[in-house]
């Protein structure tokens, strides 16, 4: 029988389905009699998606085009460089 | 999506500027993400995503193609992000004072309750967001890099080891105690706020 220990050790592969058949039905198995590794189990993956959730962060529309430009003029300079030398 | 191979090839060429837009169109949200997650400085990290790719626009043809594009750029700017840490003349974020490298000690769980709120009811709340900021913020460098870009950009294991110049066996230690950290944090501070009746 898995301990808790094993368990939280194994807990990020068991998320990322990266155990074995065997670990993970021995996994499974501590987790259905264990109600505070359900807990660690099911926060952390709540904070995975609430993370995820926060990931769409983007450069403001604004600011984005502003950098491009800077991108397309130091792109323009180096090619009129390279040509004039 | 066009077609990495071609993408390369033109990129590669000696007229760069369409990949570089369709580069820059594809990755630049995604640069910007994980150097505003290192600094924590929406306008640091702008520059970053210039350097980024103004460096791969230098070095383009020393490009041999054994990671992806993608993770070649967050490698240049992972790298660039870390030159600009190392300069930085204010405090570290309070997270970087901890050594990251103690990465075989797992921390144990205290807190056990469940989360009273769904995600969306987090999501919504200015505070809890606010909270959620502060916890990525409070990692160390080292684990908060991994986690954004395993769990928040998604990429591989492999990927992610390539973009960081580490082992895979290190990406997995370092996202395994980041998400820990991350969810003790949050279950204090959810414990804390289900005293009361409502987010």
């Amino acid at each position: 029988m898995m301990t808790c220990e094993e368990l939280l050790q194994y807990l990020s592969d068991y998320i990322d389905n990266n155990l074995s058949e065997e670990l993970s039905a021995e996994a499974r198995a501590h987790l259905a009699t264990c109600h505070n590794c359900h807990v660690v189990l099911d926060t952390t993956r709540e904070t995975i998606t609430l993370y995820r959730k926060c990931g769409d962060e983007c450069i403001p529309s604004e600011r984005r085009a502003g950098l491009f430009q800077r991108l397309q003029n130091a792109l323009v300079e180096r090619e009129h460089y390279r040509i004039s030398s | 999506m066009v077609d990495e191979a071609v993408l390369l090839k033109t990129f590669q060429s000696g007229d760069p500027s369409e990949a570089l837009t369709s580069l820059f169109e594809t990755y630049a949200d995604q640069i910007y993400r994980l150097a505003n997650g290192i600094l924590a400085d929406a306008n640091a990290a702008e520059d970053v995503v210039q350097e980024t790719f103004l460096q791969a626009l230098t070095h383009r043809h020393q490009f041999e193609g054994r990671a992806s594009l993608g993770t070649w750029l967050y490698r240049i700017a992972y790298n660039a992000a870390q030159d600009r840490l190392r300069r930085k003349p204010v405090s570290p974020l309070p997270g970087d004072e901890v050594d990251g490298d103690d990465e075989e000690h797992i921390p144990m769980p205290k807190s056990f309750i469940e989360w009273r709120w769904s995600p969306e009811e987090i999501m919504a709340d200015r505070e809890a967001r606010h909270e959620l900021e502060r916890a990525i913020h409070s990692l160390p460098e080292k684990l908060r890099t991994v986690f954004l870009l395993r769990d928040i950009e998604e990429l591989s294991t492999d990927a992610t080891a390539d973009a960081l110049g580490i082992t895979p066996g290190a990406v997995k230690v370092r996202l395994h105690r980041a998400r820990l950290d991350l969810r003790e944090r949050l279950s204090h501070y959810f414990e804390e706020r289900s005293h009361g009746d409502r987010l």
